[in-house]
């Protein structure tokens, strides 16, 4: 009886473990390979040279590469930052079972985030448009002066940061929600006879039991931020003057328009740790205290 | 038998009932109104864009360069929906999206199934280290993979194929990660039973195990499809001629025919028509969707 | 049940069977369909009016020489670097590609790039302007044939020029900041909302290029004889001088206004096409989007030649061309096959009244040819109010440095001129650092 069974793990595994090795696992082995390396994306992989770490001390001696480095956090902070609260806000408005209508904005918040984001990115240029586009007119309208938008050194990445929250808002206030429902109701009953007013319900009943579905939103929305590419990429490519420039835009730049695949892959694989490392850390302390 | 084993662990949104609606209704309408408006803000913060995407499609050359913008086009014209398809092949990316879309997902869909059987069901040694592996691969950054992988598919002659865009995502560790969450549900009896049948392995997947899987396969679907229509990077390093693009890279190639503002309603139609099956697919299984999300939430 | 799930995995085979037939016809592995006909691929970056013209015109090719077959292949102007970065090395590369001659010295190094074949080269040679063709020449051997040619002038709006008083485009800098004060205008909170010059940001060669070309015109050299940056003249100084002028001290410029899209339109193009920005240096080839943007205003916009700076002793533009060459790993057969279409698509027998069936496409696109032929054919068109005066500095204009990763070089001097436009470096700080990674940059490259 044992044997078919060791067959059929066996057989059943191979497939999805199997694809993930040579599309994931290989992968990352090689990039940290060739960021060890000299080589050309035009010419063929043999004709890669030995350079050890040389790859890694030349881009961080770049100025781009730290901008980009830095940007990459400011954009992960920015979103963090905003993120949180106003998931945690609205998820506590639309847990409340007495509002009509919740369901459709639920609905309205998720949809974005199922649009691509080269989609949301074209439309969210005309929007920041600062002629042409809408958001300037709103503002005129109410006699606040206008922006520049992704036009602007200092508001660039901010508006990049905006329409983010735009786009994935939902998803984490699907996450609280979630986290809500999971909380037993007894504890609030209990706390009410104990003549708790409701902020006092909030701090120290709902936002301790919500500490695991809080530590998962800041561990998924890191790991999403740190990989920003597409806005970049179809809005600002990077400027203006740099001060949208992120690790992973730099590193396709590096790579394919500038066929450097040593440094782009020295780039990719730092990135990698940092997002492994922000990865353990925060689980770790999360869990310590769940 | 049915729900019991899975997802009914988590209460749905619709029934839960927080204890503190009555205070709420004595504070008053002040309160409530509050709520209301804020909830009325975020949803026009919601459509907004949405709103303004559609009307761009519909205006006039004229509309779209007058200043100030025009909020609503005096004479709607779908003109610019037939354009897309001179401008660029995108019925071809409309069909290669929906090829590679549906052969990864149903991949992802098998793949995850079988082994997530195994690791919720099996037991043998090195199982946990296995599965940490697995999950591992979930937090890898997309672009830390494309130079490595351009490069194996270019050794393959698979660089502007159907298979160089489907090849790599064929198996993801959420996808695994979720069905072995939902089959750990699954009572070990109605296996053991199965088995004393006499159903071999690959019997008691199809016959006990997929009819249970309903919700969780219907989320599966609806995450591996919206994550393969969406794709940039990847599609975007390995596709070179107009005719193999996407639709999200008919997108980007659409947007560097805009000379002038113009041309923004052919952009913005390629939009909308973009997220139509997205928007579609989630309106109709959404309910399936959240819980998939709200599952990982809670047990992430 | 059990049908739910063998339903699932025909989808899969039958989905999977699909994308295997198509994948198959999609590679352009097969080439047996007759034996003498070779199959050829032509890479471009044109737009779909262009790809129609050129494949017309193969079809008149084929008419004579029928055992070839060409495929043209057209990506957007932001995909073709890496296009032919990462097709170069499979089996479904390019045969032909239009290529931009920054990037020739790193396809000849990589080996991708032929040289043309002898028999060919006083084709090229005696048809060409000759810093054209010294421009894709390296190590003695040509390597493709030139087809369009861009170079800068100063570009204005005539209606603003007579709003404010100003009877001509300005001959020399201090003559350009004062038309650009007098051009200027702000509201209460002074605010620009006209700007007296206009400077592009966010695309490499729109924030380099105008840069370079004032600096030729102020006798200055981005490149030493030995590829080394020279960043640290006097007349660089100069140059850097004159965009503080106008950002900082006089406030005619708001570099806010002068954002580029990855199309390289957006906001800097808008606001010249609006008349809010009066004065621009920009690339003869913007024609098109402009007349797009503009209608009938477009009659307002005249050309000029760059103001000459205080070091300067003429008016020098940057000029840069294209070329299309032949990919070196081909086959032999498709190697020669390709030489003998370029030959005939750039020669006078296959064009409309002496023009080449090239000249015609690019002056559809209202670009200009750069084959003397082609230049004479067209010489109506060229001689429009906007266009002649960039047919006159052609003979001034001094190429961009061709040079190995001189794309990298362009991108690395946009990000440092950006940061000075923008108010984040010092101006010495500026040149400093673009001296000095500039200096690293070429310094991988040359010993």
């Amino acid at each position: 009886m044992l044997k078919p069974r060791t067959l059929a793990a066996v057989g059943f595994l191979t497939p999805g473990v199997g694809l993930l090795s040579v599309f994931i696992i290989f992968p990352i082995i090689l990039t940290a390979w060739v960021s060890l390396n000299h080589w050309s994306m035009m010419t063929p992989i043999s004709e890669m040279n030995f350079v050890g770490f040389e790859n890694y001390t030349k881009i961080f001696d770049q100025d781009t590469f730290k901008k980009a480095l830095a940007n990459t956090f400011v954009y992960s902070i920015a979103n963090l930052a905003m993120m949180l609260p106003l998931s945690l806000l609205l998820g506590l408005l639309l847990y409340q079972a007495a509002l009509k209508g919740k369901t459709i904005v639920r609905t309205l918040l998720f949809l974005p985030y199922i649009i691509p984001s080269v989609a949301v990115a074209i439309v969210w240029g005309y929007l920041y448009s600062p002629m042409y586009g809408p958001f300037n007119e709103i503002l005129a309208f109410f006699h606040l002066p206008t922006q520049e938008w992704l036009g602007s050194f200092d508001q660039a990445m901010m508006s990049l940061v905006i329409l983010n929250v735009w786009q994935t808002l939902g998803y984490y206030v699907v996450i609280v929600l979630a986290g809500l429902t999971e909380i037993s109701q007894d504890y609030y009953e209990a706390a009410a006879i104990d003549g708790a007013n409701s902020l006092q319900r909030l701090f120290y009943i709902t936002l301790p039991l919500l500490k695991r579905s809080l530590s998962f939103i800041v561990v998924i929305m890191t790991i999403n931020t740190l990989q920003v590419f597409d806005p970049i990429y179809v809005l600002t490519q990077g400027g203006p003057a740099n001060s949208t420039t992120v690790v992973s835009y730099h590193m396709y730049d590096t790579a394919f328009n500038f066929g450097n695949a040593g440094q782009a892959s020295a780039m990719a694989f730092i990135l990698y740790l940092v997002v492994l490392f922000f990865t353990i850390l925060q689980l770790r302390l999360f869990k310590t205290d769940y | 038998m049915d729900k019991q084993g899975n997802i009914s662990t988590e209460p749905s949104f619709q029934t839960a009932l927080p204890s503190s609606t009555k205070r709420v209704e004595k504070r008053g309408y002040i309160g409530g109104f509050v709520k209301y408006l804020i909830m009325l803000l975020i949803s026009l913060v919601m459509v907004f864009p949405f709103y303004w995407m559609a009307v761009s499609s519909l205006k006039t050359p004229v509309e779209l360069s007058s200043l100030p913008p025009v909020w609503w086009p005096s004479s709607p014209t779908f003109e610019s929906f037939a354009k897309i398809f001179d401008v660029v092949p995108f019925g071809s990316s409309l069909m290669n999206s929906i090829i590679v879309t549906t052969a990864a997902t149903a991949s992802i869909l098998l793949t995850s199934i079988l082994a997530g059987y195994v690791f919720a069901k099996y037991h043998f040694r090195g199982k946990n280290v296995l599965f940490v592996i697995v999950l591992s691969t979930m937090m890898v950054p997309q672009f830390v993979l494309i130079v490595p992988l351009y490069h194996m598919m270019n050794g393959l002659h698979l660089v502007n194929t159907f298979f160089g865009l489907i090849l790599p995502n064929m198996a993801n560790a959420f996808g695994i990660f979720l069905m072995k969450q939902f089959i750990e549900g699954i009572p070990d009896d109605l296996i053991e039973a199965a088995r004393l049948d006499g159903a071999s392995e690959w019997k008691i997947i199809w016959k006990v195990i997929v009819p249970l899987l309903k919700p969780a396969a219907s989320a599966l679907i609806l995450f591996a499809f919206v994550y393969q229509w969406n794709n940039f990077l990847w599609p975007l390093t390995i596709v070179q001629t107009p005719e193999m693009n996407t639709v999200v890279l008919a997108l980007n190639s659409l947007r560097s025919y805009t000379t002038s503002v113009e041309y923004t309603n052919v952009v913005m139609a390629g939009a909308v028509i973009g997220i139509l099956p997205s928007v579609a697919l989630f309106l109709w299984l959404q309910k399936f969707f959240i819980e998939g999300i709200a599952m990982t939430g809670i047990k992430g | 049940m059990f049908k739910k799930g063998s339903l699932i995995l025909l989808a899969i085979l039958l989905v999977l069977s699909i994308v295997a037939c198509d994948s198959k016809s999609s590679t352009d592995g097969g080439s047996s369909t007759g034996e003498k006909k070779v199959k050829i691929s032509y890479l471009t970056h044109w737009a779909a009016p262009q790809v129609e013209q050129l494949k017309s015109a193969i079809k008149e090719y084929n008419k004579i020489e029928p055992n070839v077959e060409i495929e043209v292949r057209a990506v957007p102007f932001g995909n073709l670097l890496t296009t032919l970065t990462t097709q170069s090395t499979g089996s479904g590369a390019p045969t032909i590609t239009s290529i931009y001659e920054l990037w020739l010295p790193q396809l000849v190094n990589d080996k991708i790039a032929a040289p043309i074949p002898a028999e060919l080269e006083s084709e090229v040679q005696s048809n060409y302007p000759e810093g054209i063709i010294n421009a894709i020449t390296i190590n003695g051997k040509v390597y493709g044939f030139p087809n369009e040619v861009n170079l800068y002038a100063l570009n204005y709006n005539e209606r603003l020029f007579k709003e404010a008083g100003i009877a001509a485009p300005p001959k020399t800098w201090d003559e350009l900041v004062d038309a650009a004060k007098k051009l200027t205008k702000k509201d209460a909170s002074g605010k620009i909302t006209q700007q007296g010059f206009g400077i592009i940001t966010s695309w490499n060669s729109g924030v380099v290029h105008p840069w370079l070309s004032l600096l030729y015109s102020n006798g200055g050299e981005l490149l030493g004889s030995d590829h080394m940056p020279v960043l640290d003249s006097k007349e660089v100084k100069e140059t850097t001088e004159l965009y503080q002028k106008l950002i900082f001290d006089e406030k005619t410029t708001d570099p806010s206004m002068s954002i580029a899209n990855a199309s390289t339109t957006g906001p800097y193009l808008d606001n010249f096409a609006n008349g809010k920005t009066a004065m621009i240096i920009m690339a003869n080839w913007w024609q098109s989007a402009l007349e797009d943007s503009m209608g009938d205003k477009f009659a307002d916009i005249k050309t000029a030649p760059i103001p000459v700076g205080p070091s300067g002793s003429g008016s020098h533009s940057v000029s840069y061309s294209w070329l299309t060459s032949v990919n070196a790993k081909a086959d032999q057969s498709q190697q020669e096959a390709a030489w003998k279409f370029l030959k005939w698509l750039n020669s006078g027998e296959s064009g409309e009244n002496g023009s080449s069936a090239m000249g015609d496409m690019l002056m559809g696109m209202g670009i200009m040819p750069s084959r003397n032929s082609d230049i004479e054919a067209h010489n109506t068109d060229l001689n429009s109010p906007f266009l002649k005066p960039y047919v006159d500095e052609l003979k001034n204009a001094k190429s961009f440095p061709i040079v190995l990763g001189g794309n990298e070089l362009t991108t690395t001097l946009q990000q440092q001129l950006e940061q000075m436009e923008f108010g984040q470096t010092s101006q010495n700080d500026t040149l400093e650092n673009a001296q000095k990674s500039l200096k690293d940059l070429m310094s991988q490259f040359y010993k």
